[in-house]
C-alpha cells in the first residue's frame, strides 16, 4: 500500500510554492505586478516573497500594463525571466499590443534570433458582483494568436506540475488564466513529474460521455460526472484540457471512440472559443466519432451582469452540466435524471473547499 | 572640413547608409524587394553619431525606419539586402524584412513597426542591465510621433522612477506619415521629458554626426555613471516619402524649400571631397552585397512553421 493520506495543497499555496521555487532556482527570475509585494500578495500567491528575495525581484509596478509587458520583453531579451501578475485578466487587454504584436511574434519575426521566455499570470474573477470588467475569461482571444502558449490550470496539481516546467525549461511566452474561485480550494496532489505538463489530462474515466473542460469547469465536470454515476449510472471521461494552444487531440479522440458523445465546458463564451476549437479538432480528425450533437457550455453570450440573480443565470453550473450530459446520453431533453438543486457554484465553494 | 579619423569614419558610415538607400531606390522598381521600405535618407547622421557614442556591450532598439541604425551599428550588408529581398541568407531568414531589422551581434535587439511599442523594450533591457550589474546602456530611438502614444508616458515614468540606464532619442523629422507635428502635439517635447525629471538636450544640427556623437557620448557617460535616463531630441529631415522610394514634395503637405535648406547643410552633399574619396569603395561593397544577397535562395516550406513557439 502507498500512503493512505494524499498530500493536500490549496491552489494559492501551490502558486506561492512555485513562485518561491522559481525565484529560488534562479537569481535572474523576477515577479512584476501591481501589488506583487504587498500584504495581500496577489491573493496569497506572492506573499512574503518580496521580503525573502528583495523588492528588486518581487516588484510592485505603477499602473502600466502595456509598459510593464514591454519591460518584460526587454528583460527576457537579456536573460531575465519575468513573471507578470494581473489581479484581473480584464487588465491584460491593456497589454494586448505587447502580447499580440510583439511577444507572440518576436521569435518568428526575427527568424529565431530571439526567444522571450516569460509567464504572464492573470486572475479571472467571478461571483460577488464582479460585473462586466472584472470577470472575463479571455483565453481563446490569446489562444487564437500563433506564438503564444495559453494555459488555464484547474487545480493545485496542474499548477505544481506545470509552473516549474515553464519557469525553468520552456522557452516561449505563456499566459496563464488562474480562476479566482480556485485560489481557496484544496486539492490532492501527486508530485510525480509529467513527461509533458502541457498535455491534456484524463482525470476521470467512464464510457458514456466525454466532457472536455477548462479551469474551474473541470471541477464542475468532475462533480457532474460523480452525480451522473450516482443518480443515473451514466459514466464519463473527464478531460482537463489545461493548455488551450497546440492541443494534441489524441486523448479526446481516443475517448470519443469509446463514448461518441461530447460536452465541452469552458469558463468563457462558446463562440469562437474552446468549444469551437475542440469541435474543429474532432471533426477535422474524424467526424464519424460523434454519435450525437456536441453540447458546449460557457458563459451566456453577453457581458457579465453584476446582479446576483442574473449572474447565477449567466454561468453554467453543476445542474447545467448534468442536464446537458444526461440529455446527450439519453438522447432526449426529458432524460429523467434528477438535477442537483444548487443554483450557483460560488455558494457551494464558499462552504466546501475540497479537497478535490 | 574637419579631417580627423572619427570624422572620416562617421562620414564613411553615413555615406554607406545613403548609398545603400540609393541602391534600394535603384533596384526597387525591379521588384527584387517585395515589401515596404521606409528610407533613412536625410536621417543618417543621427544613427551614425549615436552608435559611435555607444560601447560594444550596449543595447539598441529602433523603429521600422532602421536601415541607418542597422548599418551604423555594424550590421552585415549582405544579410541586410538578403533580408530585404526575402532570402534565407537574411539576418532573420527573410521573415523580418525592412521593417524589422536587427543585429544582435552588435546589440541591435529589435525594431518594431508599431509606433512606440519598443520604448518599454529598451527600458526593460535597462532594468535587466541594472539587475545584473552589466553596466550596459540601452539606446531607444523613436520618432516624434511616438511621444503621442500612451506607452511613452508609462515608459518615461518607469525609467525615471527606477533611474534606469536608458538613452531616449527622439528623431524629430516633424512628420507622422503626412501629418505635421504642429497638428499632432499640444505639448512641448522638452517639457515632456522634464516632467519626469529626465535630463533633456536638443540637437538642431541633426545632419552633424560629430555633434550627435559628442552629445550622445556625454549622455551615455552620465547614464553609465548611474545618473538615470537621459532624453535627447535631434532635429532631422526625412527626404523621401513616408514609405516607398519616391519624393513627395508637391502634394501640399510639405515644402521643398525646407528640403533644399537641409541639403545645403548636409555633409554628405557639402563635403564632396570626402564623397569622392570614399564613394567608389562604398559602391563596390554595396554591389557585392547585392550580388551575394541575390545568390541566397528563398526560404522553403520548412521555414514556414519554424520558430513559432
Amino acid at each position: 500500500m502507498t500512503s493512505a493520506t494524499p498530500e493536500i495543497v490549496s491552489y494559492a499555496n501551490a502558486l506561492l510554492e512555485t513562485m518561491d521555487g522559481a525565484l529560488g532556482a534562479s537569481p535572474n527570475t523576477v515577479i512584476l505586478g501591481q501589488g506583487a509585494d504587498d500584504f495581500k500578495g496577489i491573493f496569497g500567491s506572492t506573499t512574503g516573497l518580496a521580503v525573502k528575495y528583495g523588492k528588486d525581484r518581487v516588484s510592485d509596478m505603477p499602473l502600466m500594463e502595456e509598459g510593464m509587458t514591454g519591460i518584460a520583453v526587454g528583460l527576457a531579451l537579456n536573460g531575465v525571466y519575468p513573471i507578470l501578475t494581473h489581479i484581473r485578466s480584464d487588465f491584460v487587454l491593456l497589454s494586448a499590443n505587447q502580447i499580440i504584436n510583439l511577444i507572440a511574434k518576436y521569435k518568428y519575426m526575427f527568424g529565431g534570433l530571439f526567444e522571450l521566455p516569460m509567464l504572464i499570470r492573470t486572475v479571472v474573477g467571478r461571483s460577488w458582483g464582479q460585473g462586466a470588467q472584472h470577470s472575463q475569461s479571455l483565453q481563446s482571444l490569446f489562444a487564437h494568436i500563433p506564438g503564444l502558449t495559453v494555459i488555464a490550470p484547474s487545480s493545485a496539481q496542474t499548477v505544481l506540475d506545470t509552473y516549474p516546467y515553464l519557469t525553468s525549461t520552456f522557452r516561449g511566452p505563456v499566459i496563464s488564466f488562474e480562476h479566482r474561485m480556485l485560489y481557496s480550494l484544496d486539492f490532492e496532489v501527486d508530485r510525480t513529474p509529467l513527461a509533458n505538463p502541457l498535455a491534456p489530462r484524463l482525470i476521470r474515466s467512464g464510457s458514456d460521455l466525454t466532457i472536455v473542460a477548462t479551469s474551474i469547469m473541470v471541477l464542475e465536470a468532475k462533480r457532474a460526472a460523480r452525480w451522473l454515476e450516482e443518480h443515473a449510472g451514466i459514466t464519463c471521461d473527464v478531460i482537463d484540457l489545461h493548455c488551450l494552444t497546440n492541443i494534441d487531440p489524441t486523448l479526446i479522440l481516443t475517448s470519443l471512440k469509446k463514448t461518441g458523445r461530447l460536452v465541452v465546458a469552458d469558463t468563457s463564451w462558446p463562440a469562437f472559443g474552446t468549444a469551437a476549437e475542440v469541435c474543429r479538432l474532432v471533426v477535422q480528425a474524424d467526424p464519424t466519432l460523434l454519435k450525437a450533437p456536441v453540447r458546449s457550455l460557457g458563459m451566456a453570450p453577453a457581458p457579465c451582469p453584476t446582479a446576483k440573480a442574473l449572474e447565477d443565470l449567466y454561468y453554467p453550473n453543476l445542474g447545467t452540466v448534468v442536464d446537458a450530459a444526461a440529455s446527450l446520453v439519453r438522447g432526449r431533453a426529458d432524460h429523467g435524471v434528477p438535477l442537483p438543486a444548487e443554483k450557483t457554484m460560488s455558494d457551494i465553494y464558499k462552504k466546501f473547499r475540497g479537497p478535490f | 572640413m574637419p579631417s580627423n579619423a572619427a570624422y572620416d569614419r562617421m562620414f564613411r558610415t553615413a555615406l554607406l547608409i545613403r548609398r545603400v538607400e540609393e541602391k534600394i531606390i535603384e533596384i526597387y522598381p525591379a521588384d527584387k524587394i517585395q515589401s515596404p521600405v521606409h528610407l533613412s535618407i536625410g536621417q543618417e547622421a543621427v544613427s551614425v553619431g549615436l552608435c559611435e557614442a555607444l560601447e560594444r556591450q550596449d543595447l539598441i532598439f529602433g523603429t521600422y525606419r532602421s536601415h541607418a541604425l542597422y548599418i551604423a551599428c555594424g550590421g552585415d550588408l549582405t544579410q541586410m539586402f538578403a533580408e530585404l529581398m526575402g532570402r534565407i541568407g537574411g539576418v532573420s531568414k527573410g521573415k523580418a524584412g525592412s521593417m524589422h531589422l536587427t543585429y544582435p551581434a552588435r546589440g541591435f535587439m529589435g525594431s518594431s513597426a508599431v509606433v512606440a511599442s519598443h520604448l518599454p523594450h529598451a527600458v526593460g533591457s535597462a532594468l535587466a542591465a541594472k539587475l545584473r550589474g552589466t553596466n550596459q546602456v540601452a539606446l531607444c530611438v523613436f520618432g516624434d510621433g511616438s511621444l503621442e502614444e500612451g506607452v511613452a508616458h508609462e515608459t518615461f515614468n518607469f525609467a525615471a522612477l527606477r533611474a534606469l540606464p536608458v538613452l531616449f532619442v527622439c528623431e524629430n523629422n516633424t512628420l507622422a506619415v503626412h501629418t505635421s507635428i504642429r497638428d499632432r502635439q499640444a505639448f512641448s517635447i522638452q517639457k515632456m521629458a522634464e516632467l519626469y525629471g529626465i535630463p533633456y538636450a536638443r540637437i538642431d544640427a541633426g545632419y552633424d554626426f560629430m555633434e550627435v556623437q559628442r552629445v550622445a557620448a556625454s549622455c551615455a557617460a552620465s547614464i553609465r555613471a548611474g545618473g538615470g535616463p537621459q532624453f535627447l531630441e535631434i532635429a532631422t529631415y526625412r527626404a523621401k516619402e513616408h514609405v516607398g522610394t519616391g519624393e513627395d514634395f508637391g502634394f501640399g503637405y510639405r515644402d521643398r524649400a525646407a528640403y533644399d535648406a537641409w541639403c545645403a547643410k548636409d555633409p554628405l552633399i557639402t563635403d564632396q571631397a570626402s564623397v569622392a574619396a570614399m564613394i567608389d569603395a562604398i559602391d563596390a561593397e554595396i554591389a557585392a552585397a547585392v550580388v551575394a544577397a541575390e545568390a541566397s535562395p528563398a526560404p522553403g516550406l520548412d521555414e514556414l512553421l519554424t520558430d513559432v513557439i
